[in-house]
């Protein structure tokens, strides 16, 4: 999926004045409920990490000055609220008993059977344990290309890295994801 | 030594095939990009989600509790718990070296019991229970106020509360109801896109019916009671004009659903996705499209061809083989029952 196509700030008024947070949720929450959804993994709440993000949003948007695109800083939010869900996720497994095991935020296509969505549930939980042991960086990379479909040069300019180093860490993310493979595959066997 | 740099070069090689289109197979790239087929569909964040968390942000709501917040308060609990242990331990450990500090000064005769008692009624008492309660379930509302700086938080309940004020008076952003746009703004806005429309479909001037667009943007930006309309005209010129890409970009952007005109838009997604190498996301489209109570129009016919091409690269064969099959059964003539009924001799 490529990047929605404004890249200036949506105003109230047209192209001049006050950014207008409305406009902005409009044109940019679909997207961004997509980038929430695929890096934060199975069991996020969405509706409420788009809440989140958009209030952070609506807080900083007084210090957004147009250096940057406004995907590429709707995105860095997007980023940074999805990894504070993954610490709590992350502290929440200390918890059993307020730990919730549901998985939401998929869907199935229609012509999937319920032993075949419960496969596919799993997969999708065996694919971001996978991802969870890896480096944050190499993470992001492989779940924007591979997941959400972008191109490399569309990754760079949404994370602000060069291209060269979207590729090094391509090719680690994928290295490192075939070892993790082969690990489960040994435990599962 | 050379190894590290030959490494190094090859990371730098742009990667162009994904896993996630790799057809299935046993190696370990194809079960990879299985796994992640998996994983790659998302529930779509449609207009009623859209409307909701909308509503939310527009709507006095108090704020979350943020994640320090917690963080403070489960330090606060962990500090006060460590802090009782430690004491508890030190407590137990000194009192048998107080005694025996104790033992050797000279005491009167008539008072060895109270220096027993107190050299072993002290280690044996229970530990004390550390003075904090159990650590919180971090899934329930905290019970510690959220340390919000009032004059901020009050701040911010004000200015949600507030009216719209103009652009000039208030330097932050304030979430306003989309401004319903008076009759004479409405008026203004539909002649705008009947010019853009007839230019595009009467006089098939596409370049000349962006502009309009352009104007309808820079007039009313995103908060035109016509945005949804204006959209579907710019898509349809930026086709027209075979600017593929800024028509994908704006698609990518849209939350469509099969119904009514979104199909004409959820086609022509799926298309250029599939165009793209996007195979995955252009199947999820055409999946949407090709629900079971669809009608055999021109839309499903594209969907059930676009499906099966997709199937076919993807190496889903049998399903590929099925969209054909459904494809001649229900559109015999259609435009692409050549292409199917070679692609099924193959």
């Amino acid at each position: 999926m490529s990047l929605p196509n404004s890249d200036s700030m949506p105003t109230a008024d047209g192209s001049s004045g006050v950014p207008n947070l409305e406009a902005l949720y409009r044109a940019h929450a679909p997207t961004v409920a997509r980038w929430a959804a695929k890096l934060s993994g199975p069991g996020a709440d969405i509706e409420d990490l788009v809440h989140e993000i958009f209030l952070v949003a609506r807080r900083r948007l007084p210090e957004f000055r147009g250096d940057a695109k406004v995907t590429t800083w709707l995105y860095r939010i997007t980023e940074r609220v999805a990894l504070d869900h993954r610490r709590k996720d992350r502290f929440r497994r200390w918890f059993p008993l307020a730990r919730q095991i549901e998985i939401e935020g998929t869907i199935s296509p229609p012509h999937l059977t319920p032993v075949d969505e419960l496969e596919r549930r799993q997969s999708t939980e065996t694919v971001y344990r996978m991802l969870d042991r890896m480096p944050d960086k190499y993470r992001t990379v492989l779940i924007l290309f591979e997941l959400e479909e972008l191109s490399g040069e569309e990754i760079a300019a949404l994370t602000g890295l060069k291209l060269a180093t979207i590729w090094v860490h391509l090719h680690r993310a994928r290295e490192r994801f075939l070892v993790e493979m082969r690990r489960v595959s040994r435990r599962s066997t | 030594m050379k190894q590290p740099r030959e490494t190094h070069v090859d990371e730098r090689t742009p990667i162009r095939e994904r896993w996630i289109a790799q057809p299935p197979g046993a190696s370990d790239e194809a079960v990879a990009g299985a796994l992640l087929r998996s994983a790659a569909m998302v529930r779509p964040f449609g207009g009623k989600e859209l409307a909701e968390v909308g509503a939310r942000l527009r709507s006095k709501e108090r704020f979350r509790p943020r994640p320090l917040v917690w963080q403070l308060a489960i330090a606060a609990c962990l500090v006060l718990f460590g802090s009782a242990l430690s004491a508890a331990v030190l407590y137990v450990l000194r009192a048998p070296t107080r005694s025996q500090q104790e033992l050797p000064v000279a005491q009167p005769a008539s008072k060895p019991v109270r220096h027993a008692s107190l050299g072993t009624a002290r280690p044996t008492a229970p530990i004390p229970p550390p003075a904090t309660d159990p650590l919180p379930e971090p899934a329930v509302t905290p019970a510690l106020p959220a340390p919000v700086r009032p004059s901020r938080a009050v701040a911010i309940r004000e200015k949600l509360a507030a009216p719209v004020q103009p652009a000039s008076a208030s330097p932050e952003p304030t979430l306003a109801p989309v401004p319903a746009a008076g009759p004479s703004s409405l008026a203004q806005e539909s002649r705008l896109l009947a010019r853009a429309l007839a230019k595009l479909r009467q006089e098939g001037d596409a370049e000349q019916a962006l502009a309009i667009l352009d104007e309808h943007r820079a007039e009313f930006g995103a908060s035109g009671a016509l945005l949804p309309e204006a959209n579907a005209t710019r898509i349809e010129a930026l086709l027209r004009m075979g600017r593929y890409s800024q028509a994908l970009a704006l698609l990518d952007a849209q939350a469509l659903i099969a119904n009514g005109a979104g199909r004409e838009m959820l086609v022509a997604r799926a298309e250029l996705r599939a165009d793209k190498g996007r195979r995955v996301s252009a199947l999820h489209d055409f999946d949407l499209l090709l629900r079971a109570d669809a009608p055999a129009d021109s839309v499903v016919e594209r969907a059930l061809y676009g499906r099966a091409v997709c199937r076919g690269k993807v190496g889903s064969w049998i399903g590929a083989r099925n969209d054909f099959e459904r494809y001649l059964a229900t559109f015999p003539d259609g435009k692409f029952a050549d292409k199917a009924r070679a692609a099924m001799k193959q």
